[in-house]
């Protein structure tokens, strides 16, 4: 077990030293910050300027050993637009993104489980057509144009919610929705098939010729087996989530790390752009890591076998 | 009510209603209960903003200024300078009652203002003004200091700056193309260091610091201690919303009441919208087009008449109508704002297709000809897509190049175009001298060759000190880049923005070429 800990850890690790290697020259390809620092038609001297204050001048291999010095003293470096400390900037947008993040959780599993099961004990009738067209909708519309949709109607014409920003509980349900709305159709379906395959199986059956009720064989026997492949994709999908909501967070004005990384991206804040990829990386790397060795301990044979 | 059929699945077993009933009845419940419910009151003598970019520290230190505009967007509500555009005029005194310029031109001494005070209530002093100048290191920095000798306090009201030799657009540089004229607390900055101030920065200007959330708001405070005026409204809030669509949606909302940057249809809706007004704002940032290869006699641009006639094929006013709602403005002059100090007005630009193809027939293109390449940066794409079509409507046929901004720029600047046709722009701070620097003579920063003529005036204005005689001989250089046809002059861009039904005065085009609301201290509420 601890060997197997241990490979995993190393996998972990190499895992994140790659990933730092692609975002640092990556981002690097999207061209050059000073520009954007500028008004057009500004000297070369400004921008020389610029280079040299941001170590922009130095090699390349120069910047990137600087920057793993200081990744491995915690320090994500100083963000070229908000001149602050990356590591402070990630820290305050955090608590907004586990907070929409887990709200739209919450609506992604209301919805998508006990939809999922309606659908799944009524195949081919009204709720598993409803179910399909929820899903299909909610992984085909882009969560932008939901976005704009909800803000048209609930803001502009019904003026119920605020268009965008934060602050308060009515704040958070159109970029919930807009959100989670793709995780729900996500859970629906891999609750639906989970549970069309739990529904088929002996011990389902043998409950219902024993003379079970319809309700406590869903309920009791088949539901708590199918909710295992789906909870473990909620919790995959609760950290993908947090740092991957940049267009929802965008569109509402959401104060979150998504929209972090989108001023990062817009600005070329090289920092910004590395902080928030490295320490979402980190976060997905874990929670894998963290499954890998709960499978191991639950299952001895994934890790007498690997 | 329609009866219940076995294996319809619309209904619902066990009750009256159908399932689609049953929906339109919770849906009529929400929309007869929820109005309102989540507009939050906001006060009466407050004004919050809808910003289309986000918010930085380093914008509320002045000594950080870049060669940016969008700074000022707070530096103007946080901070004072000594000298700054303001309505009607652009060297406006402010902090400085009045300043002296030695007949050399070797130095000016400034007298400041008395009652002025910073929002902790400490007056503004010399050492103030000496200190804020020292601790500017913003892009003008190398600039000035290497034109500043010494700057001497022989008392808290006065401070003189001597040059090293006369510079007659230090003033130019000393009130709006650097922040070394926006004065700072030097006790305060010494107290809590430059990381300190940026995060609770005190300043001379109408509006004090309250609170800021980077990426969320900046909420300001009116200071009643401000020596121009008391400002009208009390509280300002400068909400950062990225996305256009959501500003337009939050400021028909009552959420916001003065929304910057909203473009194209978005404008024309805002426009149709009751209550809304657009507020178009003419920028100090020219575009035009250029021809790199005039200076090569084996090229079609080295005959002035195929440049004039690309002068003649372009509908600049079409362009503005389809683009801009028509608010741009054709100066004809291609790189000096119409703000600018020594700006040369040229006759007006004319829209010939006909002539055009007659000067073009005259200079033995009568069939036009392949010029190559269009480069632009891709943000301004779709005002080159006008351009190419006006060129193929005369018979220059030229394919479109658009270049993300930076990279076009780097490589505009690094001489790299140069066949085709380059559009450009810049909203670079300055004056006449300082965009024919870069964009004129020889050697500038985006010059891909220059004319003698031309080149011989530019020293003799940066060392003439009367302001007539400079005046003439920057004239005299945008008449002849106007007679070269140097560039095709496009217009100057247009910044379109909206305000709601609260708003009295927005101050919004106030100060000539500025894209934001300044003064704050001008803005009202209406009824207050």
């Amino acid at each position: 077990m601890r060997q197997y800990v241990l490979r995993r850890a190393s996998y972990a690790l190499l895992s994140l030293f790659l990933l730092s290697v692609t975002i640092f020259f990556f981002v690097r390809v999207t061209g050059d910050p000073a520009a954007l620092l500028v008004e057009p038609g500004a000297s070369p001297g400004d921008i020389a300027a610029i280079h040299h204050q941001f170590g922009l001048d130095r090699p390349l291999v120069v910047q990137y050993w600087l920057f793993m010095v200081s990744l491995l003293h915690g320090d994500l470096g100083q963000s070229f637009y908000y001149q602050t400390p990356v590591m402070g900037l990630y820290l305050s947008r955090l608590p907004n993104s586990i907070e929409l993040a887990a709200v739209a959780m919450l609506f992604s599993l209301v919805i998508g489980i006990p939809a999922g099961i309606l659908a799944a004990v009524n195949v081919g009738r009204f709720w598993d057509q409803f179910g399909k067209l929820f899903t299909l909708l909610g992984l085909s519309m882009p969560s932008f144009w939901i976005g704009l949709l909800m803000i048209l109607l609930f803001s502009v014409y019904l003026g119920w919610l605020p268009s965008s920003g934060s602050g308060t509980p009515w704040h958070l349900i159109m970029p919930a929705f807009a959100l989670g709305w793709y995780f729900a159709a996500a859970h629906m379906r891999l609750t639906r098939s989970s549970m069309l395959e739990v529904l088929g199986s002996e011990y389902i059956k043998l409950a219902r010729i024993k003379g079970l009720p319809q309700t406590l064989v869903i309920a009791k026997h088949a539901f708590k087996n199918a909710l295992i492949p789906v909870l473990t994709l909620a919790g995959i999908n609760l950290v993908l989530m947090i740092n991957v909501a940049v267009v929802v967070e965008t569109v509402f004005a959401w104060p979150g790390i998504g929209r972090l990384l989108y001023e990062g991206i817009t600005f070329r804040d090289f920092p910004v752009v590395q902080g928030v990829v490295i320490l979402g990386g980190a976060m997905i790397i874990v929670v894998n890591l963290v499954i890998d060795i709960l499978y191991a301990v639950i299952d001895p044979r994934i890790r007498l076998g690997s | 009510m329609s009866a219940i059929n076995p294996g319809d699945s619309s209904t619902s077993v066990g009750s009256d209603l159908s399932r689609r009933e049953l929906l339109a009845v919770m849906a009529l419940g929400l929309v007869a209960g929820a109005p309102g419910v989540a507009k939050a009151a906001v006060p009466a003598d407050q004004l919050t903003w809808g910003i289309h970019v986000s918010l930085t520290p380093t914008w509320f230190d002045p000594a950080e200024t870049q060669g940016l505009i969008t700074p000022f967007m707070v530096l103007y509500a946080l901070h004072d300078g000594m000298v700054k555009p303001m309505p009607g005029k652009l060297q406006t005194p402010c902090l400085a009652e009045s300043w002296t310029v030695s007949e050399d031109g070797m130095s000016y001494t400034f007298v400041i203002r008395k009652g002025t005070m910073f929002h902790n209530g400490e007056p503004v002093t010399s050492d103030d003004v000496k200190f804020s100048f020292e601790r500017y290191k913003g892009a003008a920095h190398d600039l000035m200091k290497a034109q500043v000798d010494s700057i001497e306090t022989p008392d808290p009201q006065h401070v003189t700056f001597k040059l090293k030799k006369p510079w007659p657009d230090f003033l130019t540089f000393y009130s709006s193309a650097s922040g070394a004229g926006w004065i700072v607390p030097k006790k305060y900055v010494e107290k809590v260091g430059d990381e300190g101030f940026k995060n609770a920065p005190i300043g001379a200007g109408p509006y004090k610091f309250v609170s800021f959330k980077p990426g969320v708001e900046l909420v300001l405070e009116a200071f009643d201690g401000y020596w121009r005026k008391k400002p009208a409204v009390k509280r300002l809030v400068m909400k950062m919303i990225p996305e256009e669509t959501t500003r337009l949606a939050a400021l028909k909302q009552g959420e916001i009441d003065i929304a910057y940057s909203i473009r194209g249809e978005l404008a024309e809706e805002l426009e149709r919208t009751t209550g809304l007004s657009l507020k178009p704002v003419v920028l100090q940032g020219p575009n035009w087009l250029y021809f790199p290869e005039q200076w090569d006699p084996k090229s079609p641009w080295s005959n002035l008449k195929v440049r004039q006639a690309v002068n003649f094929a372009i509908d600049r006013v079409g362009m503005s109508k389809a683009l801009f709602l028509g608010h741009c403005k054709v100066t004809n002059n291609a790189v000096v704002p119409y703000t600018f100090e020594y700006y040369w007005q040229p006759p007006d630009a004319v829209y010939d297709p006909e002539k055009a193809k007659k000067l073009l027939a005259e200079a033995g293109y009568p069939n036009g000809f392949d010029a190559g390449l269009m480069y632009c940066d891709s943000s301004y794409a779709n005002m080159a897509e006008v351009s190419v079509d006006n060129l193929q409507a005369i018979g220059i046929k030229i394919q479109l190049q658009p270049i993300e901004r930076a990279g076009f720029f780097a490589g505009y600047s690094s001489k790299k175009y140069a066949k085709g046709i380059i559009q450009g722009a810049s909203a670079a701070f300055g004056n006449a001298a300082t965009r024919m620097a870069s964009f004129v003579i020889k050697g500038g920063a985006f010059s891909y060759g220059s004319y003698p003529d031309i080149d011989e005036i530019y020293p003799q204005q940066a060392d003439e000190n009367d302001p007539k005689k400079r005046t003439a001989l920057l004239d005299k250089m945008q008449q002849l880049v106007h007679e070269k046809a140097v560039y095709a002059p496009i217009w100057q861009l247009a910044f379109l923005n909206g305000i709601g039904p609260r708003v009295g005065e927005s101050s919004f085009g106030a100060i000539p070429g500025f894209a934001y609301t300044a003064p704050f201290e001008d803005i009202t509420i209406k009824g207050t």
